[in-house]
């Protein structure tokens, strides 16, 4: 998860730093709306869920531990996902790897 | 190939929706469509593209399906840089005399579906940065005729659609508009009698009905660079009927 938001804000040109589950995605990090929908369908097309279609109201969120935790709810509730934060970021760490070797493969890196 | 852009077009297997995939593949882009049965003209587009068309059977009132085809698209293509809203269905008749269940399915087909196509598409856009969107409205959602009110609702409610999202993706370089043809030769004037369509025709300036192309070469103009500084506009394609 927070590799995610690591990897947003240094698209816009932002040095990464350390990011903590307290950060507010806003008002701390500064992202905005449209850098909020690219971040969570990031997620939804490496973690294969998506909370904000009807299970968790994106008003809810505030700070990155908001957002792991409608992932977590979202994965359990499709009955894919792992307890704690250590299995979506297993999983994300996979899957972006596998993005990044189809990337490599079509020749966009 | 690899570079083209991508196309997601609605409703392509016939009428303008047909002429407009025809045109982008001639284009060269990629194009991905859905409709609820193909046709002759797809298949042989179809047998001609085979790396370039993609067809699949989905009724546009099945909002998974909808988001399936689109997540099918952007991963194994990469994203989607085009929409065209263009399915619909129409529907006339006086609202009191209308079947509830009519109502509620001209809804679903004319603006529930291609909201929630945009829905899914936009985020492939947002995620690129860029993107062009076109929502297929009429001149009844511009305009009063009697006897397409709910017709006219759904269409009207797309500009609105239109207008809003141009201010919401614009930011990410997305840019929204609608086109809004007025009568043009295609299979929902079917219903007119010829006394009708020679009406339609007398009051229009240009003195004869839309060809599709004339409906489709618009489209191509918005999704183009030519119209790059171009966003939250309804573009009346009706040969001056409504000036």
């Amino acid at each position: 998860m927070r590799e995610a938001v690591r990897k947003l804000l240094r698209e816009r040109g932002r040095a990464p730093q350390a990011l903590h589950d307290s950060d507010k995605l806003g008002a701390t990090l500064g992202l905005k709306s449209l850098d909020l929908a690219q971040l969570v369908f990031d997620l939804e097309l490496t973690l294969c869920a998506n909370p904000f279609s009807g299970l968790v109201p994106i008003t809810s969120v505030r700070t990155i531990g908001d957002l792991a935790h409608a992932f977590e709810l979202a994965r359990a509730d499709a009955g894919t996902g792992e307890a704690g934060e250590g299995g979506v970021a297993a999983e994300l760490a996979v899957a972006q790897a596998a993005e990044r070797r189809r990337a490599q493969r079509r020749g966009l890196t | 190939m690899s570079d083209a852009p991508i196309a997601v077009v609605s409703g392509g297997s016939r009428g303008l929706g047909l002429d407009v995939v025809r045109a982008f593949l001639t284009s060269g882009y990629r194009v991905a469509t859905f409709s609820r049965a193909s046709s002759v003209e797809l298949a042989q587009l179809e047998a001609s593209h085979p790396d370039q068309l993609v067809w699949r059977s989905i009724d546009a009132r099945d909002s998974a399906a909808l988001a399936a085809f689109v997540t099918e698209v952007g991963r194994s293509w990469g994203g989607v840089d085009i929409l065209v809203n263009n399915a619909g269905v129409a529907a006339d008749g006086m609202l009191t005399l209308m079947a509830s269940a009519e109502i509620d399915s001209t809804v679903a087909t004319n603006l529930n579906s291609a909201v929630h196509l945009t829905q899914a598409c936009a985020k492939w856009m947002i995620r690129a940065g860029r993107g062009a969107i076109v929502n297929v409205s009429s001149v009844n959602g511009v305009r009063g005729h009697s006897g397409v009110a709910v017709y006219s609702a759904t269409k009207a409610a797309m500009d609105g659609v239109t207008r809003a999202l141009a201010r919401e993706l614009g930011p990410r370089g997305i840019r929204v508009n609608s086109v809004a043809p007025g009568y043009f030769e295609s299979d929902m004037v079917k219903s007119l009698d010829a006394a009708a369509l020679q009406r339609i025709i007398r009051r229009t300036p240009l003195g004869r009905l839309a060809r599709v192309s004339d409906i489709t070469n618009v489209i191509q103009y918005l999704v183009s660079d030519a119209a790059a500084f171009l966003t939250g506009q309804i573009i009346v394609v009706d040969g001056g009927i409504t000036c």
